[in-house]
Parts: structure tokens; C-alpha cells; sequence
């Protein structure tokens, strides 16, 4: 760990434990889930129109864009929804599988959303839109060919999660978190569990950036694996870790609602190691001088949980789950 | 079940120790491991609604336990692998006896009564090897060790006795760890299963699940009062697996029933089941994973009814015709045909187990 300040000194200058659920979901997480709607719902219309990956890559990115601000919110409506909008990492090929099955039998399916909405997590979402734009198995397709068409289910029924994601957030979810301790609420107890929760995605999310954003990509010295990057095929992986971490910046402060030297020094540093990435795609990393670069980022990642961790978790007096850390 | 007067008299009459029965400390439904908000240790007593009946110190943190069936007494295992178990006064909180595994044996986290009380069975295994072992302790002769089975596989677990009031059920987890750090040694080749035997030590049925999911541990049991049994699986194979975590299982079926839900819930469970309890009715069985912070009902066929979320979520036992839940927050909560209600929170992080009371 390297932050110096001495514990106590944090606990005195610490307010109340009572940080701000209100704020994160007003200033940063609300906003962040009708941005998320508005941008699918560009794309879906988008796809109508062109589905080839020129016509469609500039509301791709823009809708993938706005989901890293709350992609990695996997609690109420999200802890299962964030997997059909996103279904990553996929350890065992589901997405190619699942595509090239739909692609051989020109599954009707993509002619009704609605049974769409019920196929397979794997055939949906971004990483399904990222293999059939830009892998070279899925291209070449054009206007009126079965993969246009699945291209536009998939944008439709991203649409339609994003749609859905933002009315339950908004909605009972958002109600949830903002009646913690309240009498019936048998999600949050206390206000604090609410406050805690938000601070464990915090927590959750750095740890993903650092150990599967980075880490699967890095596997071992010895054993890099690229392919393992997330929507490297269209180039993202590298934006999708600044854009997670400026997330997790901004909720971050929302909660603490005070200024956190240690953890925008640690962001900061995170966001100049980013630049200095020479493959936004980590395609490169079999080479040692990209490789350590890549490594510097995933260190400075965690730099930044440890802060979080002392200027935000300590002062809450929040330590790991219970049970969840032990297993037995 | 032997009435509790005529049980009492008749242990009286033998001369034994007349220790208070649960309608002295409250009659409480469940018993409960703890750590509190002090850091120390305790076993609770709890009534029906979740409200604290006794409270009583454990020198570490504990796993499960077990209430005897008639007296106020509960035996707290330490957490596997153990060498230790404690017999608890719950009325005086005073220790009875301290169990201690024999040599080159631990405890593995639960034990069950039988025998209306008088027999002691405790899931054990040999310290090196892990090869699973069923201890028998005398509980109306102060607990002494009076014998062992084998319970014919890998590092058992979790324990039940079947309706009949012989036949044993046993969750071989099959895992094999290292005696003194608990570290798994055998996850590429393990081979869990399910075995149901009688207390001389004899097979009468066993079941193993599919090579596919040989890595997936047959940790925890319930049992329905028709003998249907419910088991809880946690996963020691690659991550992102959504392994099917309950299995359901009758003696005479070719084959356990294994229940899934949808690929993004059981993604969300990852991979780990950490108490399984059936409903009153029997119409409902449930899982919790305190690492996904969800509870996953199902129906006994299998076919999945829903979620309940809440953080670090692990012990689960039968409340009337739904379940009560209890986490590492001091949380407990009621889930009622899917409708979760907060019963009762307290300063203390509840352990891995609720254990019902059989009174």
C-alpha cells in the first residue's frame, strides 16, 4: 500500500459515514443509464438504415461509449442485465458458437424481437455487435444478407435492454436504494448497506479493470494472449479500461462528496500509464516494451483501488463480505 | 420423534444429567454462528421471527452446528478443517465437553443427532489423504467417541438422516486439502458424489454427476420430509463456468435432477452455492451465494421461480411455508413465495449456516 497518510489522521477528518447515495445516482448513475437508452436507441435506428461496419461503427462506438459509464454497476436491474449487454469475458467461445449456429440456419429469430429477447446471452449485446462488425470470419456481408439482419437484431434488442435498464434504474431500483433502512426494505436494511453497496461496485469494478481488463489480456510473461482482450476487434479495449476508470472517478467522488487527494493522484497517474499504451487493442503485448507498459497500467490500476479503499472504504469503517471472502 | 417429557423422565430415570430442555431458553427455532461487532465469537439461539432467544461465546469462528433434538444443548464445529468441537449449555452458555478429533482425523463443519438425540455423527476426514470418515460420539456418555465409518469418498461435508431414521445421506465433497492450511490439492481429478448408507458403514446407493462436472463439489444438504433431497454445489473449475449449483435427488432415481437458472443468473451466482433449505410446504428449494448476493428459488422439479438479492447472503433454513436468510451484514430476512421481508438485523456478521431446531 502505498498511501502514507496515517489512518488516524483519515478518521478524524472524515464527515459522518453517511456518504451519498442520492448523489451517486443523481449526478452520475441515472444520468448514466438515459444517456446509455438515448445512445441504443441512436444505433438501433442506425441499423435500420446501414448495417455495414462503415455506416454503423461511429453509433457503435458512441452507444459502447456510454455504456462504460455504468457498466460495471452489477447490482439490482444490472446484476444480470450488465451480462446480456455485455457477455464478457466468454471463457468458452458462447458468442463465435452461438453466431455462426443463428448465421448457418438463418435463424428466423432475428425477424422477431421479442423472441430475440429471449435467445441466448452469448448471440446479444456489444460483444456480438464487436464480432459481427469486425471479425474477419463475419465479413463481407451486405445489405439484406442474414448477418445485416442479425446485426439489426442485435442493435434493436440492445435498445430495448438499454430501455428497459434505464425505466427499472430510474424507477423501482433507484426507489430501493433511496429507501434503505426504511421499514419493508429487505434489500438494504440500514442506510449504510446502501452506501456500501455503491462503494463495493466501486471496489468490484477497479478489481475488473485490473485483473480481466488487463489481466486476461496479459495472462503470463511467458503466455500473453491477446484474444483474450476485451472488443478488441474493433479496437476498444484500451478506451473501454479510461472510460471505466473515469467512471469509477466520478462515482467515487459522488460518494465522498470531499475532495480525495490519494485517489485522483492515482487516477491521474492511471490515465497518463493509459496513454503511454502504444496498441489500444493490446495486440502487441507479446512484445516486452508494450507488454510492460500494459503491466504499468494494471499497477496503477490497483493503485487506485488501494486508495479508494483508505479514503473511502476505511472511513466507512467497510471491510470484505463476510462469507463471500471464505467459502466452505 | 420420542415426546420430550417422556424422553426427559426417562433420561432422569437413567441417572443422567438433567440438563434443561429449549422451552428453558426460549424455545428457540434455529441456532446461529456469529462473529460480533467486538470481533469476538458466538452461537445464537433464535425464535421463529428471527429475534435473539441465547447467546453464547465460541472461542474462534465457527461453521455449523447441531441441536440435539430434546435438550438445550448444541455441539459448534470449528471451521474445517478442525479438530475441535465444542458441546454448548445454551442456558448457562458453559461448555459441557470439547470434542477433539482423534488422531490424524478433523472435523469438517457439520454433524448431525440421531438416535432421538443419544448419537453424535460428525463429518470428518483423515488428515492426510482426506479420505471421508463418519465419527460416532455417545451423547447420553458424555460425548465419548464410540466409533467411526467410512463415508466412502473424498472430504465429506454436510450430513442427513433420512426419514426412515437410518438411512444416512452424505455430501463427499472431494476435496482433498492440505491438513494444515485448508489449501485444495486434488481440483483437477476430484470425483464428488452423493452417498447414501447405513451406520454400519455400508453403500446402499451412490451417485456421481457427470465427468463434465466432476469439479463440482456436493457440498451442503436438505432434506424434505418425504425424503427428497436437495444438495448444494460449489464449483472448483475455470471461472465463468455457470455450473448448475442444486441438484435434487430421491433414493431409487437413476440420476439426481439438476437445477439451472438462465445463463446471466447463474453467471451472477458465480458459481458457488452456500446453503440449501427446502420451504415448509415443500414446494420450494433455495440457494444462496453470499458471492453473488442472490438466493435462487427453484420448484423440486428444478424449473427456476426467481431471485431474491442481498448482499453476502449465506445461511438459509425452512420458516414456515418460505425461508429464512441470514448474511454477513446482521441481516435476516424472510422470503415468502419470492416476497423478501427484513425480519431482524443485528451488530454481528451472521456465519455461513442457520440450523434449524427439530422441536
Amino acid at each position: 500500500m502505498r498511501i502514507a497518510l496515517p489512518l488516524c489522521a483519515l478518521l478524524a477528518l472524515a464527515p459522518p459515514a453517511m456518504a451519498d447515495v442520492e448523489r451517486a445516482l443523481d449526478e452520475t448513475i441515472l444520468p448514466g443509464f438515459f444517456s446509455f437508452a438515448t445512445a441504443t436507441e441512436d444505433l438501433a435506428r442506425d441499423a435500420q438504415t446501414g448495417c455495414t461496419p462503415e455506416e454503423l461503427s461511429a453509433s457503435y462506438n458512441a452507444a459502447y461509449d456510454a455504456w462504460m459509464e455504468v457498466a460495471d454497476l452489477h447490482m439490482g436491474p444490472s446484476e444480470t442485465r450488465a451480462l446480456t449487454i455485455e457477455f464478457w469475458p466468454d471463457t468458452r467461445g458462447f458468442t463465435p458458437k452461438t453466431l455462426k449456429g443463428l448465421i448457418a440456419a438463418e435463424d428466423p429469430v432475428v425477424d422477431d424481437p421479442a423472441a430475440f429477447n429471449e435467445s441466448s446471452i452469448a448471440g446479444r449485446g456489444f460483444l456480438a455487435l464487436d464480432m459481427l462488425l469486425f471479425d474477419p470470419d463475419f465479413a463481407g456481408y451486405r445489405e439484406g444478407d442474414y448477418t445485416c439482419r442479425l446485426v439489426q437484431a442485435v442493435a434493436t434488442d440492445l435498445a430495448a435492454q438499454a430501455r428497459l435498464l434505464n425505466e427499472e434504474w430510474s424507477g423501482t431500483f433507484a426507489q430501493t436504494l433511496r429507501s434503505a433502512g426504511e421499514a419493508g426494505n429487505a434489500t438494504y436494511l440500514s442506510k449504510d448497506e446502501a452506501t456500501r453497496a455503491l462503494y463495493t461496485q466501486l471496489v468490484a469494478g477497479l478489481e475488473f479493470i485490473a485483473d480481466t481488463r488487463l489481466g486476461r489480456p496479459l495472462g503470463t510473461y511467458d503466455r500473453p494472449r491477446p484474444t483474450r482482450a476485451e472488443a478488441y476487434r474493433s479496437g476498444r479495449s484500451l478506451r473501454n479500461v479510461v472510460l471505466a476508470l473515469k467512471a469509477d472517478d466520478a462515482l467515487a467522488h459522488a460518494l465522498a462528496d470531499r475532495p480525495l487527494p490519494e485517489t485522483e493522484k492515482a487516477i491521474a497517474h492511471a490515465l497518463t500509464s493509459a496513454d503511454r499504451v502504444t496498441d489500444p487493442a493490446f495486440q502487441d503485448i507479446d512484445d516486452p516494451q508494450s507488454r510492460i507498459k500494459v503491466e504499468v497500467l494494471q499497477q496503477a490500476v490497483r493503485a487506485v483501488k488501494d486508495a479508494v479503499e483508505i479514503e473511502i472504504g476505511v472511513p466507512m469503517g467497510i471491510t470484505p463480505g463476510f462469507n463471500s471472502q471464505d467459502g466452505d | 420423534m420420542i415426546p420430550r417429557r417422556a424422553f426427559l423422565a426417562s433420561l432422569l430415570a437413567a441417572g443422567a444429567a438433567p440438563t434443561l430442555g429449549w422451552a428453558d431458553v426460549g424455545n428457540p427455532s434455529y441456532i446461529a454462528a456469529a462473529k460480533l461487532g467486538d470481533g469476538s465469537f458466538a452461537l445464537f439461539g433464535l425464535a421463529a421471527d428471527g429475534a435473539q432467544r441465547f447467546q453464547v461465546p465460541l472461542p474462534a469462528r465457527g461453521h455449523a452446528g447441531a441441536g440435539h433434538p430434546t435438550r438445550a444443548i448444541a455441539v459448534a464445529f470449528a471451521r474445517r478443517p478442525g479438530t475441535f468441537a465444542l458441546v454448548l449449555d445454551c442456558a448457562s452458555g458453559e461448555v459441557l465437553h470439547r470434542l477433539h478429533a482423534p488422531d490424524n482425523r478433523h472435523f469438517n463443519g457439520h454433524g448431525i443427532f440421531v438416535d432421538g438425540g443419544a448419537v453424535l455423527l460428525t463429518a470428518e476426514q483423515v488428515s492426510e489423504g482426506s479420505a471421508g470418515r463418519i465419527g460416532v460420539w455417545d451423547a447420553d456418555k458424555g460425548f465419548k467417541r464410540i466409533g467411526e465409518f467410512d463415508s466412502h469418498g473424498i472430504g465429506p461435508h454436510d450430513l442427513r438422516l433420512l426419514p426412515d431414521g437410518e438411512t444416512l445421506v452424505i455430501a463427499n465433497g472431494g476435496i482433498q486439502t492440505d491438513p494444515h492450511t485448508r489449501a485444495k490439492l486434488n481440483t483437477e481429478t476430484m470425483r464428488p458424489n452423493l452417498t447414501y448408507m447405513d451406520q454400519q458403514g455400508n453403500v446402499l446407493e451412490q451417485y456421481e454427476l457427470d465427468e463434465d462436472l466432476h469439479q463440482n463439489s456436493i457440498r451442503h444438504l436438505a432434506m424434505r420430509e418425504d425424503g427428497l433431497i436437495a444438495f448444494a454445489m460449489q464449483w472448483e473449475g475455470e471461472e465463468n463456468a455457470a455450473p448448475p449449483l442444486l441438484g435434487l435427488h430421491r433414493r431409487g432415481w437413476d440420476a439426481p435432477v439438476l437445477a439451472e437458472a438462465p445463463l446471466a443468473d447463474e453467471l451472477a451466482m458465480d458459481a458457488y452455492a452456500g446453503s440449501v433449505a427446502f420451504t415448509g410446504s415443500g414446494e420450494e428449494v433455495a440457494i444462496t451465494s453470499p458471492r453473488g448476493g442472490r438466493v435462487h428459488r427453484f420448484a423440486p422439479d428444478g424449473t427456476f421461480l426467481g431471485v431474491v438479492s442481498r448482499t453476502d447472503v449465506c445461511g438459509l433454513a425452512t420458516h414456515g411455508n418460505g425461508f429464512l436468510a441470514s448474511d454477513g451484514l446482521g441481516g435476516l430476512i424472510t422470503i415468502e413465495n419470492g416476497e423478501a421481508r427484513p425480519a431482524n438485523r443485528a451488530d454481528c456478521a451472521w456465519d455461513n449456516h442457520i440450523v434449524p431446531l427439530s422441536v
